[in-house]
């Protein structure tokens, strides 16, 4: 197919899903819309429909607000990373689920570090986000070594567990670190020396760590696309046995993708914690790992696109979220559209007619280029 | 009714891709004969049967079964028009009982929903007692041996009506024993009625079994013949004769040092089959060694013991002195081996990939192409450009993908990339297989070219033409041992050669250990 | 302290019941070649609806039926967009599992109006329970054995179904030839696609049967993730049972064991956050026993093959 029908596919192929999706989601509201008959529930849906979508960066009335904008923003953080480190792993064809629980104990042990280890300036903070690095780095070499040596599969491994680090977090909590002078399960508040200074201050919680993200998102396109390890990565997804012959390791770089997205996941959490909370007080698993799939199924797997579908996916939440507050319709209704678009997106044989057609005529069209171009 | 079971008329069939697999190719079947269809890989006797089975469609001509034209669409309408085929790859299950693997899709049932697995036995028994044909009907096909598979196939096909078998290389797995009975049981079910189409390059076989043969090559039919009027040397030279001979232009090789010593390699497979026997041989500096034979003589085996792909059971293989025996591919290519391997698409590229991407596979952490942590895109660009310049590929630019090339520009990138990293040895294995004339005269100029400049080339490949106008000095393999080993091509007919590969003849130990060069 | 009690074998057989069935379903599905990782979210699904089926009907049995169809329906559609539009089967069960965890709880919220957990089911609406005569009777095991939940007994009969599917019925030859070889299947006329979603649609109906006990008997009601994770462990158990149904049920037994075992030492005063992990970290190490003994077995044949 030529470049330009194959990024006009590529285009018509998104839109429909996401219009499929936009679909979906109207009949969920139209459910759950209140309305004493059709045409007014018809109405509110309306409504609705337009709060999810236009709400999350525009004010009541129709002004652009750069505050919602932050809000969104914010919220691309730690799918931004836990998008980076299912990008990396699935790009090795290692179907690792563990971001979710990644980012939970990336988050946790940062937590830790800010609130015990007693270190100068921001040298406390880096050293922080880094633990929180290094922790799932580890964690994720359970999983990877486990396929790399024994072909258990790491799917399993890895859902399995981020059960385990719930749990243990959740123990360690209750047991040990809790600040029990409060009503909740939190640690005690992190040394203000560990905190991300905030990139905007009007209280959206947008820190540095959006920053950090962007830059790492660049670092990763150069790991991928510009370094000799990314390249064994991808070319393992692509076609391991031509790995393997080409005289690479393939058993280092099933383990390397899965360290490395275990890393980028766990700093993910970190930075999330450090910018957005003072004392550390997640109970369950947050979610993010989940996105992060979603974001990574969005940019293709490729880290550079991965800001994007990031913040369309916080987009989406924070419009989820303000059309739960506004018109009652549940946020949840985040995790049906987000599955509708992942499903349409990861689906090989999407508008594959369509497709067939663009090859046929590219070709015509490359055949009939030669023809001219034989006969001068 | 007419006195053939199975007539195809000028039968062509072009691939999607552009491969013409069958050319005007006439078939004819009487009903009760054994007939050979015979011919090199890659001869088309594939697709004709395929065509036969209703797993592909001609794309011109006609096929009647018993007189009737009849439109084969799919292997069911094959099975109902009562043909049968036994493929090289068993269609077996092989955690079901073979009683199980006989009534599949065709289960008989008691009351209702219920396997009658009885049944089921004893309409694997009825027939196999009927056909003559033993099998342990209770027995997991996993847990049975290669010859008795074979039956069960076989008989799936009768179970389901087949009057017509098409038997794919039936003896390729089989023992010399299971050979025997095998064809003691096809004699007998000849003689209650059913035809047989016997696909096989094995000569004495042939001889032996058929009534019939139609020979292809490249292809074409190269006629029907009656068994009993033409000599093996006949048919060798009408099935691996050559089409075009094509002039390599190539000066005198001078070989100097040993590069590649095997030694008394042996290597029996999974299935405890011996697939290396004994092999030595050595390669040196500046020479192209080749090695003809039909498929499946042990070809494959001795090139997965040269790159690490396995090990052998017994026997030394050393590249300038050095064991590489247990190494790795990594490790292989640390000792300057290159491989261009047999399939392409599995090993040789990743065809999602660029071009670019497939021409640094192999050598992804070398000090050229980077520069610190970071790959040199300026060095990796300026070496892509040069490599598709010098190996003339054609594309539109370095960051297409390889995988929507052709053929022969897919393998130009395979050689490229495999010629392009200093190697001492290069193991080329099937080269141009299935490739354009273009692309073809290319790498096998460049493969002279190489040995010419001092790298130790073998050549293992299929196609005689290849192998003789290529080579320096030439073994034959047969039955996984060296059966002849020629100094000097140039003497070489196609005659002899045909009568090594197919077994008939055999040089003495002596003359074949001239090959160590000791 | 006590633990050998009967009503520490008890509790193993309650506890071991929903992952048995998702087990089970797992089985069914790995038989037929599908890797099916959305079983945790089709189970979310159906024991949202059972409860709500339940309490809207008044009858346990309608909410049980209800539970089923929805797991089927689900299992289909996961089967339609992975073997019809081709996506791939882990993804396709991911999506199934986001429905799963957030989708349901949307449902739960606008059907309810607000709430997030739904305590609809009264003991009367309750899948009932089981007292066998004359077994309950006999000491010890007639009170480890007897007095279970309906579905309970069902989960254990389904064990025999299923080998009984698998191994006795047509059906079951054609999903264990499509899983095992589908070129062999299709060479004789078995369409590997129908054979494909009756595969996965059994794994929906068993999925159902097991979400169905998660909140009309396990508990009382539907709550967010209530089924923990029940889905994945089933499908470790599923290699651990060496993907059969009765070392299927061993291994679901074994998951029961640790978890009853965990609740028993939680009980004396432990924090559950501890014991909790057990069913997972069990799956992990058991999943490495199972590699390295398949690891062991294979050289063994090869070894053999040599002679």
């Amino acid at each position: 197919m030529s470049k330009k029908n194959s990024i006009k596919f590529t285009l018509i192929r998104g839109i429909t899903a996401l219009l499929i999706a936009l679909v979906v989601a109207f009949v969920l509201i139209f459910i759950s819309a209140e309305g004493a008959d059709f045409g007014e529930k018809i109405k509110n849906s309306i409504a609705a429909l337009r709060e999810m979508l236009v709400s999350p960066l525009f004010k009541k009335n129709g002004n652009f607000s750069s505050r919602n904008l932050s809000v969104v923003l914010a919220g691309t953080i730690p799918i931004m990373f836990t998008g980076l480190a299912t990008c990396i792993m699935f790009s090795a064809n290692q179907f690792n689920l563990g971001a979710e629980g990644g980012i939970m104990l990336g988050a946790f042990i940062t937590a830790l570090v800010a609130v015990y280890c007693p270190l100068p300036g921001p040298i406390l903070m880096i050293v922080a986000i880094l633990a929180g690095g290094a922790a799932v780095a580890i964690m994720m070499l359970i999983p990877a070594v486990l396929k790399a040596k024994l072909g258990v599969s790491e799917m399993v491994n890895s859902l399995m567990l981020n059960y385990v680090v719930m749990y243990l977090i959740g123990f360690f909590m209750n047991s040990y670190l809790a600040d029990t002078s409060k009503g909740i399960t939190q640690t005690y508040p992190f040394r203000d020396n560990s905190l991300l200074p905030q990139l905007v201050d009007n209280g959206s919680r947008l820190s540095w760590g959006f920053v950090i993200g962007l830059i790492i998102v660049v670092l990763c396109w150069f790991f991928m696309y510009r370094t000799r390890w990314g390249y064994g990565i991808r070319m393992t997804g692509l076609n391991q046995p031509f790995v393997m012959y080409s005289g690479l390791n393939v058993a280092l770089i099933v383990i390397l993708s899965q360290v490395l997205g275990g890393f980028l996941a766990g700093i993910g959490g970190g930075i999330e914690m450090l910018g957005r909370y003072n004392v550390y007080n997640w109970k369950a698993l947050p979610g993010y790992g989940w996105t992060g799939i979603t974001v990574a199924i969005l940019a293709g797997n490729n880290p550079i696109y991965v800001p994007l579908a990031a913040f369309f996916m916080s987009y989406l939440t924070q419009g989820c979220s303000l059309m739960s507050t506004n018109a009652n319709v549940p946020a949840q209704m985040i995790s049906i559209i987000q599955a509708v678009i992942f499903l349409l997106f990861a689906a090989k044989q999407f508008l594959s007619g369509y497709r067939q057609k663009l090859v046929v005529q590219s070709a015509k069209e490359e055949r009939a280029a030669l023809e001219k171009g034989g006969n001068k | 009714m007419s006195e053939y079971a199975i007539q195809m008329k000028a039968i062509t069939k072009v691939y999607p891709n552009g491969t013409m697999a069958n050319q005007d190719v006439d078939f004819n079947v009487k009903r009760g004969e054994i007939h050979a269809l015979m011919g090199e890989n890659g001869a088309g006797k594939s697709t004709l049967m395929k065509m036969l089975f209703g797993l592909e469609q001609p794309t011109s001509g006609e096929i009647l079964v018993n007189g009737e034209p009849t439109h084969l669409s799919s292997p069911t309408v094959a099975i109902s028009k009562g043909i049968g085929m036994v493929h090289q790859h068993f269609m077996l299950v092989p955690s079901l009982t073979v009683a199980e693997n006989m009534v599949l899709g065709m289960a008989p049932t008691k009351s209702g929903f219920m396997i009658d697995y009885k049944k089921a036995v004893a309409i694997t028994e009825e027939y196999s007692k009927k056909f003559n044909l033993p099998v342990n009907a209770n027995a997991k096909v996993m847990d049975i041996p290669v010859g008795m598979k074979q039956k069960v196939e076989i008989l799936k096909a009768l179970v389901r009506g087949a009057k017509i078998l098409i038997l794919d290389e039936p003896t390729a797995v089989l023992t010399t024993q299971e050979i025997q009975d095998l064809f003691k049981e096809l004699k007998h079910l000849k003689e209650e009625g059913y035809t047989f189409i016997f696909i096989s390059h094995k000569l004495n076989e042939i001889m032996d079994i058929t009534d019939r043969m139609t020979i292809l090559r490249g292809g074409r039919s190269m006629g029907i013949y009656e068994t009993k009027d033409v000599t093996p040397q006949e048919i060798s030279r009408l099935m691996v004769g050559r089409d075009v001979v094509l002039k390599m232009e190539k000066e005198e090789a001078k070989p100097t040092d040993e590069v590649l010593r095997v030694r008394d390699i042996e290597y029996v497979n999974e299935w405890g089959k011996k697939m290396l026997n004994k092999v030595s041989f050595s390669l040196r500096k500046g020479e192209i060694l080749g090695i003809a034979g039909v498929e499946g003589n042990g070809q494959k085996e001795l090139v997965d013991m040269l790159f690490g792909f396995n090990r052998p059971n017994a026997g030394t293989i050393t590249v300038n002195g050095d064991n590489i025996i247990g190494l790795n591919q990594r490790e292989c290519r640390e000792k300057h081996i290159s491989l261009v391997p047999e399939d392409r698409m599995l090993f040789g590229i990743a065809s999602d990939a660029s071009i670019e991407e497939n021409l640094i596979s192999d050598r992804a952490g070398s000090s050229e192409i980077n520069n610190g942590p970071l790959f040199n895109m300026g060095a990796i660009h300026k070496m892509a450009d040069q490599l598709i310049k010098d190996y003339t590929v054609l594309c539109k630019s370095r960051t297409q993908k390889v995988g929507s090339l052709s053929g022969g520009n897919i393998q130009k990138v395979v050689v490229a990339r495999e010629f392009s990293n200093d190697p001492v040895l290069i193991i080329a294995d099937q080269p141009t297989r299935g490739i354009d004339v273009g692309a073809t005269e290319f790498i096998r100029k460049k493969l002279v070219e190489l040995s010419r400049s001092g790298i130790a080339v073998l050549l293992i490949s299929a196609d005689l033409n290849e192998v003789m106008e290529l080579s320096d000095s030439l073994m034959i393999m047969c039955g996984g041992e060296i059966a002849a080993y020629f100094e000097d091509t140039r003497e070489l007919s196609d005659e002899l050669m045909g009568k090594y590969m197919l077994g008939i003849e055999h040089q003495t130990p002596e003359e074949i250990r001239r090959v160590c060069h000791e | 302290m006590n633990i050998l009690t009967t009503d520490f074998f008890f509790s193993i057989i309650r506890i071991a019941t929903p992952i048995l069935f998702a087990t089970l379903a797992a089985v069914i599905s790995e038989k037929g070649g599908v890797t099916n990782i959305g079983l945790e979210g089709i189970m979310m699904m159906s024991a949202l609806f059972g409860s709500l089926g339940a309490y809207w009907s008044g009858s346990w049995f309608v909410g049980l039926l209800l539970a089923i169809a929805v797991g089927l329906a689900e299992a289909l559609l996961m089967g339609f967009f992975a073997f019809n539009l081709r996506t791939d089967i882990i993804l396709a069960g991911t999506a199934v599992n986001m429905i799963g965890s957030g989708g349901t709880l949307f449902l739960v919220k606008v059907i309810t109006g607000g709430a997030s957990t739904t305590n609809l089911i009264t003991k009367a609406h309750q899948i009932p329970s089981i007292n066998i005569p004359l077994i309950k009777d006999i000491p010890v095991l007639g009170e480890v054995i007897s007095g279970h939940s309906l579905l309970t007994y069902l989960a254990f009969l389904m064990v025999i179904l299923t080998f009984i599917l698998l191994y006795k019925t047509p059906l079951g030859l054609n999903i264990r030839s499509v899983g095992e070889n589908a070129n062999a299947a299709s060479s004789v006329g078995v369409s590997v696609m129908r054979i494909r979603y009756i595969t996965i649609g059994i794994g929906g109906i068993l999925a159902g049967m097991g979400g169905a006990f998660m909140s009309m008997y396990y508990a009382m009601g539907w709550s967010q993730d209530m089924v923990a994770g029940r889905g994945f462990i089933a499908l470790a158990a599923q290699s651990m049972g060496n993907g059969e149904p009765l070392g299927g049920m061993l291994a679901a037994l074994v998951f029961g064991f640790a978890q009853a075992l965990g609740i028993k030492v939680s009980a004396t005063g432990v924090d559950s956050n501890l014991v909790a992990p057990i069913p997972y970290v069990v799956t992990i190490l058991a999943l490495v026993v199972f590699a390295l003994n398949q690891r062991r077995k294979e050289k063994k044949r090869f070894a053999t093959a040599l002679k």
